[in-house]
């Protein structure tokens, strides 16, 4: 019952927080994001993946979870590397908003309730937020990111990401039937 | 006499020239997959035994290409712009270990 409870209350949070993110991108509708901006949140949105993976190697004995976990690591660090790249490359700054300070405190949130569970309770949290997380982010980047990316680098960056970001919904939900 | 030796001589040519194509072997072929968009392309590629196939990471992330059912071979991890060789002497399901959705098919003619 306990575990059920842990279950349906990460369930919640997940879809909480995908309500918030839409929240916030709501708000930033009525203002377009500057290059800098998008830049912020693209950096953000992956960090934050990379957080709640390293969350996971510490805390999963999941190989399909610690597998998966690894690859978020890699691939996210991956994008910040080329996203850093092309910054430098434009000297552009990145620059802290709305959107991006909503996604921090949602992962703050997010983390501090995984925290509380360890073994398939963890594993079962981690991967439903994966799933919502990543499904919430690949609509931010084509609804809001790509549209408004003003120089043409940015924006194919921003392109490219996408297939990687599919690619990791459908490994997710591939690992959320394994482990259920 | 010189004739019959000529004659001779020009029939065991025919003969060897004949049997030499016969036996000629083919040279292996090098085919490309190209690994980008998550994706491999060709997805299916058709090669015959001893062929080899490069196989070249035009992603931003890293992949590797693992047989699949008993995970015979493996390329290991391949950094963007790596590539791997691989020789293929029989039909082979594959896939990108680190990312499992990512699949791939060698087909032996």
């Amino acid at each position: 019952m306990k575990k059920t409870t842990t279950t349906s209350l990460l369930a919640v949070l997940a879809i909480a927080g995908l309500l918030c993110f839409s929240t916030a991108l709501q708000a930033q509708k009525a203002s377009t994001l500057s290059d800098p901006e998008i830049a912020s949140v693209a950096v953000t949105a992956n960090q934050i993946d990379i957080d709640y993976a390293q969350l996971a190697l510490k805390t999963s004995k999941n190989a399909e979870v610690i597998n998966f976990a690894k690859t978020m690591t890699n691939d996210h660090k991956a994008v910040i590397a080329q996203a850093v790249a092309l910054v430098t490359k434009l000297k552009v700054t990145p620059q802290s908003n709305s959107l991006t300070e909503k996604l921090l405190a949602d992962a703050a949130a997010t983390r501090k309730q995984l925290q509380t569970n360890k073994g398939r309770a963890f594993d079962k949290a981690y991967i439903n937020n994966e799933v919502a997380y990543h499904k919430a982010v690949i609509g931010v980047v084509e609804s809001k990111l790509i549209p408004e990316a003003g120089n043409a680098e940015l924006k194919a960056l921003l392109q490219n990401v996408l297939p990687a970001l599919r690619t990791h919904l459908a490994h997710a939900e591939m690992t959320q039937k394994m482990i259920q | 006499m010189a004739l019959a030796s000529c004659i001779g001589l020009c029939s065991l040519l025919l003969l060897t020239s004949g049997c030499g194509q016969a036996n000629e072997k083919r040279v292996p072929q090098l085919f490309e997959v190209e690994i980008s968009q998550m994706q491999f392309k060709p997805a299916v590629l058709m090669v015959q035994p001893g062929d080899t196939i490069r196989f070249i990471n035009h992603d931003m992330v890293p992949h590797d290409i693992t047989e699949q059912t008993a995970k015979t071979w493996s390329s290991g991890p391949l950094q963007p712009q790596q590539s791997w060789m691989h020789v293929a002497n029989q039909s082979d399901d594959y896939y990108c270990s680190l990312h499992q959705v990512m699949k791939g098919k060698i087909l032996i003619e």
